[in-house]
C-alpha cells in the first residue's frame, strides 16, 4: 500500500512537469496551429541556462527561475521574429514542421558542442532532504518545484482569462483574420505566444535541475510528452493540459509499478494513439 | 510542323544523352574510386535518398508529414533478418516477405488513423515509431536491445546477398535508387499521383470530386512503408547487423532532410538533397567530430534552417525558376518553347486517336 501511495505521489510530482510543458506547447499550437517540435530542446536550454547561472554567479537554482524565464522569453521572441513569422507566410505545414525540427537539432547539438555530453547536476544543500508524510517520503526539491509550477499554472490561466493581452491571444487563436480586423496586431501576439511557450519550457527545465541530470538530449522525452498532453487535454485548454499532464505522470508510474518499468514508454505511446483515434471518432460521430 | 517535330526530337535526344552521361558517371565511379570510405558515402547516399523518396510520396506528394519512416525501415530490416536467421529463407525472398509484412502492418495501423488530419498524423507516426522501438527492446523474439546479426560466411554470393567488397553493394544500391525513382515517377504521372496531390491541396474538395481520400492515403502509406522496408533490408544486408537504435526518432528526421532540402514538391528532390546533404554531413563528421562532437549535426541543422528560411521550395524549387536552368535548357538541351512541345504532344495524341 505504501509503495502504491509513493508511486502515486511520484507520478503526481512528475506529471506536474508534463503539465507545464504541455501548457507551453498548447499556447503555441493553439495560436499558430504549428506543432513546436523543439519544445523539449527548449526545456534542455532552460536547464543549461540554470546551470550556467548557478555555477558562475553562485545563485540558487530556484532563484534562477525568473531570470531563466526572461531569457527564454527573449530567445523565443527572437526565433519567432526571425524564423517562424516569415515562414508562416508560405502556408506550408511541412516547412514549418521541419523548421522547428531543425531548431531542435540546432539547440541539442549546440549544447553538445558547448557543454559536451557529460551528465551534469547542480548540487544544493537540500537536494538530499526528504520530508516524511505518513508512509510517503517526499524529496524537498520535487516538492518545491511542484509548488512553483502550480503557481505558474494558475498565473498563466488568470493571464489568458482576464488580462487584455490574454484576451487578445485567445482571439487570435480562435480567428486570426477576425482578430486582425478588430485591430489586434497578430504579429506581436505571435511573438508574445512563442515567447511565453518557450519561457514555460525553460522554467520547467530550471525547476527540473533540482533533482534531474542535465545533458544535451534531456528534453527529448519531455518534448513528446508535451504533445501528448496537448492532444489529450484539448486544444487551448489550460486546465485540460494540467489534468492531462498529471494523468500522464500517474499512468507512467502505475505501469512501471504494476507491469514493468521498461514497458512504461510503450504503454504511454499506445495509450496516446488510442486516445487520439477514439477522440477523433467521437468528434466525427457528433457531426 | 515538320521542323517542330524535328526540334522536339533533338531535345529528347539531348535529354537522353545528358541523363545517360550522368548514369554512366555513376556506373564508372567504383572503377576509378577504390577508397572504401568514398564508396560507403555513395552507398549511404543511395539508401538514404531512397528512404527519402519513400517519405516524399507521403509527405511531399500527399501532404501527410510522417516522422516515423525509420520505424518502417527498421521493421523491414528486422522482419527480413528474422526470416533469414530463423527460417533460413533466401535473402531476396525474405526482402519481399519483409516488404509485404511492413506494408500490411502500416496499412492496418494507419487505417483508423487516417481520419486524423494535419499535425495529428505526424504525432501518430512518431508515437507508432517509438512504440515499435520500445516493443522490440522488450521482446526476446526480436533480440531485445542487443539486436540481430546476419550470419557471416566466407566468399561472395549474389544469391545470399553477401559480398566482401563495397562495389557490389554500390551497384545494387544504384539499381535500387533508379528503380524506386522510376516507380515514384510512374506514380506521380498516374491517376494515383493526381489524386494524392489533390488530397494534399484540399481533402474536402478531393472527396467532393469523387476521390476517396482514405483509400488513396492508405495506398500511399502502404507503398511508402514497403519502399522503406526495402531500404531496411538493404541496410541490414550491407551492415550485417541491426539493433533498435536503427529506428530512433533522429533517424526519421534524417530521412526527411534530403527531401526538404532538395525540394519536397519534386520526385527528384530527395535525390538532389541526398547528393548534397549526406556527403556534406559525412565530411563534417569526419573532419570535426573528433575535435568538437556535435558540430557536424549543428552545421547540418544550420543548412536546413537556411534552406527553409530563404528557399522554402528547396534547391530544386530554386533551380526550376533560375537562370541556370534557362541557360542549360536553351544552350545544351536546345529545348524548344513550351508551345511547340505541347503542339507536338497534341498532334501525336490526335494521330493515335485517328
Amino acid at each position: 500500500m505504501s509503495i502504491f501511495l509513493q508511486a502515486c505521489v511520484n507520478g503526481l510530482l512528475m506529471g506536474g512537469f508534463y503539465s507545464l510543458m504541455g501548457m507551453g506547447q498548447n499556447v503555441i499550437f493553439g495560436v499558430m496551429k504549428i506543432v513546436n517540435f523543439c519544445h523539449g530542446e527548449m526545456l534542455m536550454v532552460g536547464m543549461y541556462l540554470t546551470y550556467v547561472l548557478s555555477t558562475t554567479f553562485g545563485l540558487d537554482p530556484y532563484l534562477c527561475v525568473p531570470l531563466v524565464a526572461i531569457l527564454m522569453f527573449c530567445l523565443g521572441a527572437v526565433i519567432q521574429h526571425t524564423l517562424i513569422t516569415p515562414s508562416l507566410g508560405t502556408k506550408s505545414f511541412t516547412n514549418l514542421l521541419f523548421l522547428t525540427v531543425g531548431l531542435g537539432l540546432l539547440l541539442s547539438n549546440g549544447a553538445l558542442v558547448l557543454f559536451g555530453s557529460e551528465y551534469r547536476t547542480i548540487p544544493t544543500t537540500y537536494s538530499q532532504t526528504y520530508i516524511s508524510l505518513g508512509p510517503v517520503n517526499l524529496a524537498l526539491p520535487r516538492l518545491i518545484s511542484f509548488g512553483v509550477l502550480i503557481v505558474i499554472s494558475v498565473v498563466l490561466f488568470a493571464f489568458l482569462k482576464y488580462t487584455k493581452t490574454g484576451k487578445q491571444i485567445r482571439a487570435v487563436s480562435q480567428n486570426p483574420v477576425g482578430a486582425e480586423v478588430v485591430g489586434i496586431n497578430t504579429k506581436r501576439i505571435y511573438i508574445l505566444t512563442y515567447g511565453i511557450g518557450t519561457a514555460l519550457a525553460g522554467v520547467a527545465g530550471a525547476l527540473l535541475t533540482g533533482f534531474y541530470t542535465i545533458f544535451p538530449t534531456a528534453g527529448a522525452s519531455f518534448g513528446f510528452r508535451a504533445l501528448i498532453v496537448v492532444v489529450v487535454g484539448g486544444l487551448g485548454s489550460i486546465p485540460g493540459a494540467f489534468f492531462a499532464g498529471i494523468f500522464l505522470g500517474l499512468l507512467e508510474t502505475m505501469v512501471a509499478l504494476f507491469i514493468s518499468p521498461s514497458y512504461s514508454d510503450l504503454i504511454v505511446f499506445i495509450t496516446f494513439i488510442v486516445i487520439l483515434v477514439v477522440r477523433q471518432l467521437i468528434i466525427i460521430r457528433r457531426k | 510542323m515538320n521542323e517542330k517535330i524535328q526540334a522536339v526530337r533533338v531535345y529528347r535526344r539531348n535529354l537522353t544523352i545528358v541523363l545517360g552521361l550522368i548514369l554512366l558517371i555513376f556506373c564508372l565511379i567504383p572503377v576509378f574510386v577504390k577508397s572504401p570510405y568514398i564508396l560507403n558515402i555513395f552507398i549511404l547516399v543511395f539508401y538514404m535518398s531512397t528512404l527519402s523518396m519513400a517519405w516524399n510520396l507521403l509527405g511531399g506528394m500527399t501532404g501527410q508529414n510522417s516522422l516515423g519512416h525509420a520505424a518502417y525501415m527498421g521493421l523491414g530490416a528486422y522482419v527480413s533478418c528474422l526470416f533469414i536467421t530463423k527460417a533460413h529463407v533466401n535473402p531476396w525472398v525474405s526482402a519481399v516477405l519483409g516488404m509485404v509484412v511492413v506494408g500490411l502492418v502500416a496499412g492496418i495501423i494507419f487505417f483508423p488513423c487516417f481520419i486524423l488530419r494535419g499535425p495529428y498524423f505526424t504525432l501518430v507516426s512518431i508515437a507508432f515509431g517509438e512504440a515499435l522501438r520500445q516493443f522490440i527492446i522488450n521482446s526476446t523474439f526480436f533480440g531485445r536491445a542487443s539486436g540481430i546479426g546476419l550470419p557471416f560466411k566466407r566468399g561472395d554470393s549474389f544469391l545470399d546477398f553477401r559480398f566482401a567488397g563495397k562495389e557490389p553493394y554500390y551497384y545494387i544500391g544504384l539499381v535500387m535508387v533508379i528503380l524506386i525513382y522510376l516507380l515514384m515517377k510512374k506514380i506521380e504521372r498516374s491517376r494515383m499521383g493526381y489524386a494524392l496531390r489533390t488530397i494534399r491541396e484540399d481533402e474536402d474538395a478531393a472527396a467532393a470530386i469523387g476521390i476517396n481520400p482514405i483509400r488513396y492515403k492508405i495506398m500511399a502509406v502502404v507503398v511508402s512503408a514497403m519502399v522503406a522496408a526495402l531500404v531496411g533490408f538493404f541496410y541490414a544486408s550491407y551492415t550485417r547487423y541491426i539493433d533498435p537504435e536503427l529506428m530512433i526518432q533522429a533517424k526519421s528526421t534524417e530521412s526527411v532532410l534530403p527531401a526538404v532540402v532538395g525540394g519536397a514538391a519534386y520526385v527528384e528532390g530527395p535525390l538532389v538533397g541526398g547528393l548534397i546533404m549526406i556527403p556534406l554531413s559525412e565530411f563534417l563528421r569526419a573532419k570535426y567530430s573528433a575535435i568538437l562532437p556535435g558540430i557536424n549535426m549543428l552545421l547540418y541543422a544550420v543548412a536546413l534552417l537556411a534552406v527553409i528560411r530563404f528557399r522554402p521550395t528547396g534547391i530544386l524549387g530554386w533551380y526550376m525558376h533560375s537562370g541556370l536552368k534557362k541557360t542549360i535548357d536553351t544552350k545544351i538541351l536546345k529545348k524548344p518553347p513550351v508551345e511547340v512541345l505541347e503542339a507536338v504532344e497534341l498532334d501525336k495524341r490526335r494521330g493515335k486517336e485517328a
